[in-house]
């Protein structure tokens, strides 16, 4: 498929997200999509998150613009979505909370004037999903959070890392990977104990 | 530690300099004791110190070190260890970053070992099948396995006579690639040999790559990609070939073959028939593309109509039917799916005629693409079926509902360990 591929919806917590400030883009090309990279190393453009609506309002002036938080076990993430994402602006108006939801959505950064990086999620599509999918997200989440954490700690200037992102995130975050692995570990146990 | 601190002794005490035993152990012990360093980290922080202190130039220490021991291969047991080994350059790799100069394979009587030259290092080229003393060289680890690093203090000279290889974990025979069929390629990293026809060549996405395509024999497809430095000649679509001495590759648990430097291609001319594979694919449901839904095909050649109109027989009169166009998504890949109309009836819930009764009534055969959105995005699923091109046609299609429990409970294992 010459000239086109879509890209993979990437896994993270809503932690993460938060975490993360470093966007890139090819500015050769003006359509050129733009990449977040996060702390552990992953370079989201689209993102698939399973959580629990737990908040809508619509904060259009002239259309309607809708504003969703939906949250995980360690944080929340803000969807968006307006006139461009009918389907998922459509489903936020109708729907009732709280609500286990699915978005698919693309990562989007707003820099404050104190220059904060706020990130959020510009929704592609919003559906009411079970909270057996949303178990099922939690513990895939984790695996490749985990799998990008064991990446990034085997980076050693003898063992340079193979992915030149991962390089960069250790670069540019430093993040202490003990944080995140707390993190994982305290949404795991919240699904063992959905389980017992 | 005490071991350590008089080994340490020993070396200052040859290089003229009496440092005294308790000093060394005091600094060994605050380092590994207290602040929790690794044995070799601390050995080396400690010599450091004693080094600046009493202005020895480290080449001078370790070199003296170096020279002291030749090493058979089999005795190397230490990382952080500086020795000298005599062998041969049994296979050189392709070299994964920058900062490497060459990667390969060296053994001597005794064994077998991995080898890393840095580019840093500025030392000669060496070439696959000849014998050279190493002198100088680091041993390192990495996950339990032992390696030797050739750094700017080493050296290279030239052996005349050829060394010798055999035994340790890679031998001479294992080296050779066994013949087999494509379906038994599920072990990374493992050297096979294989017969087969190029099916697809795609356009290449990298300088790097020479070729990439599908290879296929009577048990299955697998992609293969043929790196510039093999310095392979090129292959053609359709024609059959022998490839030995070939590395299979995973990822994302899809197999692919890598043809690389210890490679070989040799043409056949025997017709193989390419047996169709079988795909299965894990993933949530991402999108649903349109062309999905509600559709009206060609009577004449099962088309679907775009506009009412056949690309083939033009405007006619179509009949309708349910298909998905899928896309999953795992977190690493994306794969596209096509859902006939009995799954698409079996998992929505939805007959040929509900849906069509449903689109009259809104006047709108979005509606029915709508509904399928609402029952499947979001969720994940099991498919299954021949691969064709860049789709699966899909023969099952089951969502999972079991959160693997096993998973869970090593992950967590996993964490609590840290």
């Amino acid at each position: 498929m010459p000239g086109y591929f879509r890209e993979v919806a990437r896994r993270l917590f809503a932690q993460e997200l938060r975490d993360s400030d470093l966007t890139s883009r090819d500015e050769s090309d003006q359509y050129a999509p733009q990449y977040l990279l996060t702390p552990t190393g992953a370079r989201v453009n689209r993102v698939f998150l399973v959580g629990t609506l737990i908040e809508k309002e619509d904060i259009g002036t002239d259309s309607e613009y809708w504003r969703g938080r939906v949250s995980d076990p360690t944080g929340s993430f803000l969807v968006y979505a307006g006139q461009y994402q009918p389907e998922a602006a459509q489903f936020l108006a109708e729907c009732e909370l709280p609500a286990f939801v699915a978005v698919v959505g693309k990562a989007s950064t707003y820099t404050t004037d104190e220059g904060n990086v706020l990130t959020s999620i510009r929704a592609e599509s919003i559906q009411a999903v079970d909270a057996k999918t949303r178990d099922l997200w939690v513990l895939e989440t984790a695996k490749q959070t985990l799998d990008r954490i064991k990446e990034i700690e085997y980076v050693t200037p003898e063992s340079p890392a193979s992915n030149p992102y991962t390089k960069l995130a250790k670069e540019h975050y430093a993040a202490d990977m003990k944080a995140y692995r707390a993190l994982l570990l305290k949404a795991l146990e919240s699904l063992k104990e959905n389980i017992d | 530690m005490k071991q350590i601190a008089e080994s340490i002794k020993d070396r200052f005490f040859k290089l003229g300099v009496d440092v005294p035993l308790e000093d060394i152990e005091n600094r060994l012990s605050e380092l590994i004791t207290k602040f929790k360093v690794p044995e070799n980290e601390a050995q080396r922080s400690v010599v450091n110190y004693f080094l600046k202190k009493y202005s020895i130039p480290k080449n001078e220490y370790y070199a003296r070190q170096a020279e002291a021991r030749l090493c058979k291969l089999s005795d190397l047991s230490e990382a952080g260890q500086w020795t000298d080994v005599k062998v041969k350059v049994i296979q050189l790799w392709d070299k994964t970053h920058e900062s490497i100069a060459q990667v390969g394979l060296i053994g001597d009587e005794t064994g077998v070992i991995k080898f890393t030259k840095w580019l840093n290092a500025g030392l000669p080229e060496l070439e696959q099948g000849k014998s050279y003393l190493l002198k100088g060289v680091l041993i390192s680890e990495y996950n339990g396995r032992l390696s030797i690093e050739l750094k700017s203090n080493s050296s290279i000279e030239k052996l005349e006579e050829e060394v010798e290889v055999g035994g340790g974990e890679f031998t001479s025979e294992e080296m050779e690639s066994e013949l087999r069929d494509i379906e038994e390629l599920t072990q990374a990293n493992q050297w096979v040999s294989i017969r087969g026809k190029i099916v697809q060549l795609w356009e290449n996405t990298h300088e790097s790559i020479e070729q990439v395509g599908l290879i296929g024999d009577e048990t299955g497809v697998i992609r293969f990609t043929n790196w510039t430095s093999s310095e392979l000649p090129a292959m053609e679509e359709g024609k059959c070939y022998l490839l030995s001495n070939v590395i299979v590759k995973e990822w994302n648990g899809r197999y692919s073959i890598q043809l690389n430097k210890a490679s070989s291609i040799e043409i056949l001319e025997e017709d193989i028939e390419v047996g169709t594979a079988t795909s299965s694919y894990f993933g949530a449901m991402v999108d649903i593309q349109t062309g999905s839904g509600l559709i009206k095909r060609c009577p004449e050649c099962k088309r679907a109509l775009i506009k009412g109109a056949c690309a083939e027989h033009g405007k006619i009169k179509g009949e309708y039917d349910l298909r998905i166009k899928a896309v999953l998504d795992n977190g690493t890949s994306t794969q596209e799916a096509l859902i006939n109309r009995e799954l698409t009836q079996k998992s929505v819930g939805l007959s040929l005629d509900e849906a069509i009764a449903m689109a009259a009534e809104a006047l709108d055969p979005g509606v029915v693409l709508d509904r399928l959105k609402q029952k499947l995005i979001g969720r994940y699923y099991n498919v299954s079926g021949p691969r064709v091109e860049r789709y699966i046609l899909v023969d099952s299609f089951v969502e999972s509902s079991e959160m693997d429990k096993n998973l869970l409970e090593t992950m967590i294992a996993e964490l609590e360990v840290e």
